[in-house]
């Protein structure tokens, strides 16, 4: 009993530093899909996500954020900050078919975010501007492909 | 020298305990039970409005087992470092009426909650701020469930309907 408690002690100290590391500092994550193009691939990339900017509400505009969804709330998703609360924000409603631009300010509490492949993305010109608690990192390096191996810059629009 | 090797050898394996400890305490706190000071009139008559300490648990709302009825913990929509207390009035796809502001007029609007969202709004309508003001709640902002009162000990129980 001594013996099998003793090798399963160091496990669950390794556990319980990459639990608080992943909830904490950071973590990685899977992307996929087209409404990051071109700056994330469509068919996969890791990124590696940090959560103190998010955390400690040092967010900006023009970084890659990840959230979860509003509306399906088992799904976390990956597009780019556009506004903060208090920002005005001017969005192309739909972009395959019109030119037609709107303009609103974020409400307090609030954050706007788009995908940078507008014509192809589900973002806060759909569901509105969600919630600051619901963001959960801050993308801010690729670490596949290899080609792609580098910081996320931060894109102001 | 061989002094302060022991010492420092002592010192980590103390505060690898509390280290530890901690560890578990917080885990238990974000994942099972945690407990929550609640102040405010929105949810008189269920709350008191100088303060509770109430239980929280954390299992239901990740096992999507939560319904119309039950009182909730959630991260404030307009204020990120807020939490509130509320009851949820009704899930995802559920017809809402509610009415704007009570001491004003008797008219009422109807809404049908939208996918991944729900309907908080506290007991006292009279000055609870909530989904009639700032709109349905998209559901990752559910913290836990509030199941039981602690503290003050007059009203200690469970919390229901």
């Amino acid at each position: 009993m001594a013996e099998w408690s003793r090798s399963i002690i160091p496990i669950i100290r390794g556990f319980c530093l990459l639990y608080v590391t992943n909830k904490y500092l950071g973590t990685t994550v899977i992307t996929y899909g087209p409404s990051m193009l071109p700056t994330l691939n469509i068919t996969g990339n890791l990124l590696l996500v940090e959560r103190i900017s998010t955390r400690t509400g040092k967010v900006q505009p023009g970084d890659i954020v990840i959230f979860r969804s509003p509306d399906t709330p088992r799904k976390v998703v990956c597009k780019r900050l556009i506004g903060m609360e208090g920002d005005q924000v001017t969005y192309v409603v739909d972009p395959n078919n019109s030119d037609e631009c709107k303009t609103i300010v974020v409400p307090k509490g609030h954050v706007w975010v788009e995908g940078d492949y507008i014509y192809n993305s589900k973002d806060s010109r759909h569901f509105g501007a969600i919630p600051y608690g619901l963001l959960e990192g801050r993308a801010f390096w690729t670490l596949l492909p290899r080609k792609d191996f580098g910081s996320l810059a931060p894109k102001p629009r | 020298m061989k002094q302060w090797r022991i010492i420092a050898k002592e010192a980590i394996a103390r505060a690898s305990i509390i280290g530890k400890f901690l560890c578990l305490l917080h885990v238990t706190d974000a994942y099972v039970l945690s407990s929550n000071h609640v102040v405010g009139p929105s949810m008189l008559p269920t709350l008191n409005i100088t303060g509770d300490v109430v239980l929280v648990e954390h299992l239901s709302h990740r096992l999507g087992k939560l319904g119309s009825g039950d009182l909730v913990l959630v991260r404030s929509p307009l204020d990120p470092k807020k939490t509130l207390t509320k009851r949820i009035v009704a899930m995802e796809g559920d017809k809402v009426t509610f009415s704007l502001d009570p001491t004003r007029s008797h008219s009422s609007r109807s809404l049908v909650v939208p996918k991944g969202h729900v309907w908080i709004q506290g007991d006292n309508l009279y000055v609870s701020r909530d989904s009639r003001h700032f709109g349905p709640l998209p559901y990752g902002l559910i913290e836990g469930k509030v199941f039981m009162r602690v503290w003050p000990p007059s009203s200690f129980g469970f919390l229901g309907e």
